[in-house]
């Protein structure tokens, strides 16, 4: 066992069920969303990107790509969120929430492919 | 990904990820912690304020408690917060400067940057391995003329900014191993702008790999080498190297070009040293018996050649094998080699020094040649002296010799490979003049001094096309009539001849020597010119401006404009009419 990829797919899978656990509920109601969850995907999602850095293969390039793009999705929500907040003042106003929402679901189908590169790298190590 | 950006990428990645935890740990705590509004009421921070102040924490900004007044807790939290993150914050811009310091990385950054410049560069460019003084000296020259080179040097002395500061065009240079294959890839070998390679380094053996790799990678292209050695320059030529350049070679065919005709030689210094060098004064050798001190690579070669012309020579040179190498070839000749130095006047008296011809001081120390110069003077002031330099910064110790000839090895190397690259006609002239005599090479001697004078002479090549003769290509286009001494009339005055010498006129594989006025030019042709550097630029009026070309060839100022042009064509045309018709 190889500790450097356990801690590599810990966080990964990490990411990807948090995302989940974001994205779950009806899509325009607040309550359903919880910002501190939103919060640790983006910190989860960072640190799983980071973890992919100078990796020099395909496969290695491909994932840092789909970690990019789920950064980017999340960075875009949460910036939606407090603008809407802080600056705004308007509030988790449905339109607002669905944004929200609809961003971070984006953020998770890259989770998800980067989950399933992941486990097509295992398979093709087989030991 | 490329190398540079993978490497910043994976050193990175730690302090990366500490900063990220860092950060965390500080927001959560900010947001977990209650603190109390303006009103008095219980708050708690949001994400957002809370990663507001951390960040202003962290880079040791500190705009203060905002929006409300922390409470101890906070502030508490905020002190373990403050010392974490400034710490963690140092520890990754530091590992980002030693990164930056990093020697490997700095290579990575210097190699990275000579490529993108060398696959930026579209003109033609020429490919130089080796920046010692030859190599300085050829760069040197190639930019002068507005030729691009690329510099491989293994020696990072060598490659200081100052030298190469002051070269007309920038020079793309990098530290490495030329006889790497990489290494000239990177170099840009394989690049059709790749006009020629030019391997100058220290060892045969590394200017011989040079010249396999370019000619496998790129066949194309010009390669010219160095090489010291016999058995080295036979191999160089056997896979198609253009030119290899032995010093020791050239010196020993111009030294047979004295013996034959002071003229020629004069002819072959004066060509090959322009532009750098004045013209200088005939040298006449001197038959009789001659003392060859040094007797190793230079002196054989020069040995060889005196003897064939039923020279009496006598040998010194301290070593007992080459004493013993010397009897086994020249049986004959025994007792004509003398064990010594050179530089003892004992020594000298004995070799017969007070009733020589000449000396010839050719080992390969030049404190030794220096002295035996000294000392055979001062037995004998006529003696015809022939030194050797073997280092550069000897240069001038040497000149204050007042030797007859000084072999140069630097020098002859740069002059040759200067011929090949900017005037390829020169070395054809050169090779055709051996093939004449005395009295012509007289003559050419007086034409040349007669245009050159107390200036430089300078050596160009005129080419009869589109690019750098535009003008004469359109009028031969048109079916005008063009011959050589419509070049070489002064384009300021109809009474003037451009001061310059023709050498040669190549018309497809045809070869003039010294073509004469009548000449008539056709497009491609081209022609080795003999002049000044002012000279060749008045020249170049005539090539390229058509006004120019039609002053020349009519001796008339035409109007360029179009009112100009109807007024002359009226005028004309009244003044025709003026003249009575002849009658029939």
């Amino acid at each position: 066992m190889n500790l450097e990829k356990v801690v590599f797919s810990f966080f990964m899978i990490l990411a990807l069920t948090l995302n989940f656990g974001f994205f779950v509920g009806e899509v325009d109601n607040p309550d359903h969303h919880n910002v501190y969850e939103l919060y640790a995907v983006l910190v989860v999602n960072l640190v799983a990107t980071i973890m992919k850095f100078g990796d020099r293969s395909q496969l290695g390039a491909m994932l840092l790509a789909t970690s990019l793009v789920a950064v980017v999705q999340l960075i875009s929500a949460s910036i939606v969120w407090t603008v809407a907040v802080h600056v705004q003042e308007t509030g988790l106003t449905p339109a607002v929430m669905s944004t929200i929402v609809s961003l971070s679901g984006g953020a998770m189908l890259a989770n998800i492919i980067s989950v399933i590169l992941l486990m097509i790298e295992a398979a093709m190590l087989r030991r | 990904m490329n190398l540079l950006t993978s490497m910043i990428l994976r050193r990175m990645r730690k302090p990366f990820i500490m900063l990220i935890a860092v950060y965390n740990i500080a927001i959560l705590g900010m947001i977990l912690i209650p603190g109390v509004d303006d009103q008095g009421n219980p708050w708690h921070m949001s994400i957002f304020h809370a990663f507001y102040f951390v960040s202003y924490t962290a880079t040791t900004i500190g705009f203060g408690e905002i929006p409300y007044p922390l409470s101890d807790a906070q502030r508490l939290w905020a002190v373990f917060s403050i010392y974490t993150l400034v710490i963690a914050w140092l520890y990754a811009i530091g590992k980002i400067f030693t990164l930056i310091q990093d020697p490997h990385f700095k290579d990575a950054v210097t190699s990275s940057r000579f490529k993108r410049t060398v696959r930026s560069m579209h003109e033609p460019f020429y490919l130089v391995c080796g920046l010692g003084e030859t190599g300085y000296e050829v760069v040197t020259a190639l930019t002068e003329e507005h030729y691009r080179a690329i510099v491989i040097e293994n020696n990072p002395d060598n490659l200081n900014e100052i030298r190469l500061h002051d070269m007309r065009e920038f020079v793309p240079n990098i530290i490495g191993d030329a006889a790497d294959a990489l290494q000239l890839e990177d170099a840009g070998i394989k690049l059709p702008n790749c006009k020629g390679v030019i391997a100058l380094t220290a060892t045969d053996d590394v200017n011989l790999k040079i010249a396999i790799t370019s000619k496998l990678l790129h066949p194309n292209v010009k390669v010219v080498c160095r090489s010291e050695l016999k058995e080295y320059e036979e191999n160089m030529l056997s896979f198609g190297t253009d030119h290899v350049v032995n010093p020791y070679e050239t010196f020993a065919t111009m030294f047979e070009m004295l013996m034959h005709s002071p003229s020629l030689h004069l002819i072959y210094d004066w060509l090959t040293g322009a532009p750098y060098t004045h013209l200088t004064d005939p040298v006449y050798f001197r038959y009789g018996h001659w003392i060859l001190c040094g007797y190793g690579r230079f002196g054989k070669e020069l040995y060889k050649l005196l003897v064939e012309h039923d020279i009496d020579v006598t040998v010194i040179d301290p070593s007992l094998d080459v004493r013993d190498e010397f009897e086994r070839h020249h049986v004959e000749n025994k007792k004509n080699f003398i064990v010594g130095t050179g530089f003892d006047e004992k020594t000298l008296r004995q070799a017969g020094v007070d009733k020589s011809a000449g000396i010839i001081a050719g080992s390969n120390n030049d404190s030794n040649n220096l002295s035996i110069i000294m000392t055979a003077r001062a037995v004998n002031p006529d003696l015809f002296v022939v030194a050797r330099q073997n280092i550069y910064n000897n240069y001038d110790l040497y000149t204050a010799t007042h030797a007859n000839l000084i072999m140069r090895p630097r020098e002859i190397t740069a002059r040759k490979i200067r011929a090949v690259f900017l005037n390829p006609l020169l070395v054809d002239y050169l090779k055709l003049a051996r093939n004449y005599d005395e009295e012509w090479a007289n003559v050419t001697v007086s034409r040349l001094s007669a245009v050159v004078g107390k200036n430089k002479p300078h050596i160009w090549t005129v080419e009869i096309t589109e690019k750098s003769s535009p003008a004469v290509a359109e009028a031969l286009e048109l079916g005008r009539f063009i011959n050589l001494g419509h070049i070489t009339q002064d384009p300021a005055s109809r009474y003037l001849k451009l001061k310059c010498v023709p050498l040669l006129h190549q018309c497809g594989e045809q070869q003039t020597m010294m073509p004469n006025e009548e000449l008539a030019i056709k497009p491609n042709d081209k022609i080795l010119f003999c002049g000044t550097r002012e000279i060749k630029n008045s020249m170049y009026v005539t090539l390229s401006v058509m006004s120019s070309l039609n002053y020349v060839m009519t001796f008339r100022d035409e109007p360029e404009s179009f009112i100009w042009r109807l007024m002359d064509r009226y005028m004309h045309k009244t003044e025709r009419r003026r003249v009575p018709r002849p009658k029939l």
